[in-house]
């Protein structure tokens, strides 16, 4: 790199480290706060650090009250065969994109791109009416139909792998009289795969963490952690140390994720700006 | 015959998508034009009353202030972008204790809006970090009711965006800094260019189209933000915004007036997205 002076190295300390401190000091209390009892909660400072760090009550508490175990369950259930509904078609999207030529492919690739720019937010008044209408509200099937969809991003990160497989592998397939479907199941598609773990990384993120569709079609006995975290929050009966808790449970999972998969994080979101 | 074997194979490949996206997508925002122009509760008959709908929503001041709280979102996004590229301009480089940083300055961008609420609930309250800090630094004048206070409440729940989003902001600007070949560097290091003039005349204009992105993805998502006011303050004390109004009039069965409201934020998003054709064709 450049002429990296002394200031230089000075200012970007400096500022990383202010950065990382305005990152943390919103998270401390949190973790604090799991570790007190109620007693403690209400009469120490947010900013005291607990008495007892072995202090579990709140956690098994969260854990039995919470329903949490269920919650993760479901999410779990919801993410898997959404995510691998989203992968799988979006490679097939991807690979009749990229590989074929025909009739009204560029209206196809408008339809996809468009829709980019639907607000998620503006379609359910109707669909939750559908929905309804179907009977799907309230079961696991409504959110996972909806996250079944292809997105135009995916198909973008797909579209830049396919530039990377060389055509004459599927020519050679074909001429060893391999058909369509064989060729992309057994030949292209798994050289796909990272393609498929960077969009399975960054969509399984955004599901976990998606709140306004489970919070939409899911009121009732099935529920995804998102949902089960904020009914949990909003009955003002819960005390707050619980609810600390409750949330660091559902942190761990994330957590896990994001220290073996970091590199992944960011060279999937930062690839997939590169449109 | 092969040529029949391949239109089977793309329709086959395309049909469930694309009908997924038509059902899911389209016809959603058409049913949405033609709602909004009835009463209808979502079940009985559907009774045209024109206009009225649209009327209602600007001609109420509460409903126009809840598009109004959608600017105190966007506001916020300025100092967020500034934050994410400078970071991302600091941290492109090779140097000790990169990857901890790295690993710090996600964070935010991994936890869900309850979670996000939450945090932010303690941090803000009257007994909370916020204040607490303020009383240790011996600023007690600037203690406020964060929350209750009807003219800080919007600001500081809108602030929270800068926690929660620059992170992506980051991510992105970064990767686009990445992308920049090291040629350039390299030659700017031979002319002898200080690292201040590099990031001047090197890293901002390079990265100029996705700095572009990110301003149109702040304005577009602050005209939906939902998440933070509604877990936090369930819209209460002048927090509404557009897609909580859409919410609660969902649950009211007033399917014709949430429709109207759809259409609104879809009108604004769809204008942001023509200005962002315009603007990056004539660059």
């Amino acid at each position: 790199m450049a002429n990296e002076t002394k200031l230089y190295k000075v200012v970007r300390y400096v500022f990383l480290i202010a950065a990382s401190i305005f990152v943390i000091v919103p998270l401390i209390p949190l973790i604090f706060m799991a570790f007190k009892t109620g007693a403690e909660y209400s009469s120490t400072s947010v900013l005291e650090a607990p008495k007892n760090w072995l202090n579990t009550y709140n956690f098994a508490y969260a854990i039995r009250v919470g329903k949490l175990g269920k919650a993760f369950l479901y999410t779990a259930i919801i993410l898997t065969v959404s995510l691998f509904f989203q992968v799988t078609m979006t490679a097939m999207v991807s690979y009749v994109l990229h590989r074929f030529e025909f009739m009204g492919k560029k209206v196809v690739m408008t339809m996809f791109t468009l829709t980019m720019f639907i607000p998620v937010v503006a379609t359910q008044n109707l669909i939750f009416r559908m929905m309804y209408g179907v009977g799907l509200v309230n079961t696991m099937w409504s959110v996972i139909i909806l996250y079944s969809g292809v997105g135009i991003v995916g198909i973008y990160v797909m579209l830049n792998q396919l530039d990377n497989i060389s055509r004459e592998i599927d020519e050679a397939a074909m001429i060893d009289g391999a058909g369509y479907f064989y060729t992309f199941l057994h030949i292209i598609f798994p050289l796909m795969k990272p393609a498929c773990t960077t969009m399975i990384i960054i969509n399984g993120i955004g599901l976990y963490n998606d709140f306004y569709i489970p919070n939409l079609y899911l009121n009732r006995d099935v529920q995804t952690f998102t949902v089960a975290l904020y009914k949990f929050y909003g009955s003002m009966s819960t005390p707050f140390e619980i609810v600390a808790a409750a949330i660091i449970i559902g942190m761990i999972p994330i957590m896990i994720v994001f220290i073996f998969l970091q590199k992944y994080i960011y060279n999937g979101l930062a690839g997939s700006v590169k449109m | 015959m092969k040529s029949k074997n391949r239109s089977v194979f793309i329709l086959l490949f395309l049909i469930l998508p694309m009908i997924h996206l038509v059902i899911f997508s389209y016809v959603p925002i058409i049913g949405n034009f033609v709602l909004s122009l009835t009463d209808w509760k979502g079940f009985g008959e559907i009774r045209f009353v024109g206009l009225r709908n649209y009327q209602r929503m600007f001609t109420n001041t509460e409903y126009i202030s809840m598009f109004k709280n959608c600017g105190w979102y966007f506001l916020v996004a300025i100092p967020q972008l500034v934050f994410a590229l400078l970071l991302a301009v600091v941290i492109n480089g090779k140097f000790r204790g990169l990857n901890v940083f790295k690993g710090i300055l996600i964070i935010p961008y991994l936890l869900n809006g309850v979670i996000i609420s939450t945090i932010f609930i303690i941090f803000f309250n009257n007994a909370g970090s916020l204040n607490t800090i303020l009383e240790w630094l011996h600023l007690d004048g600037l203690k406020h009711q964060w929350l209750q206070d009807l003219s800080l409440v919007n600001p500081s729940i809108a602030s929270i965006s800068i926690w929660r989003y620059y992170g992506m902001n980051f991510i992105m600007f970064f990767g686009a800094l990445q992308s920049i070949p090291t040629e350039l560097y390299e030659a700017a290091t031979l002319d002898g260019c200080t690292k201040w003039q590099e990031i001047r005349y090197i890293s901002i204009p390079f990265i100029k189209k996705v700095l572009f992105i990110n301003i149109l993805l702040s304005i577009s998502g602050s005209i939906q933000v939902f998440e933070i006011p509604y877990i936090m303050m369930n819209g209460s004390n002048g927090t509404g915004t557009p897609v909580i109004m859409i919410q609660q009039s969902m649950s009211t069965n007033r399917v014709g007036f949430a429709a109207a409201l759809s259409v609104m934020v879809f009108v604004i998003v769809m204008i942001v997205v023509g200005l962002q054709r315009i603007l990056v064709k004539e660059d």
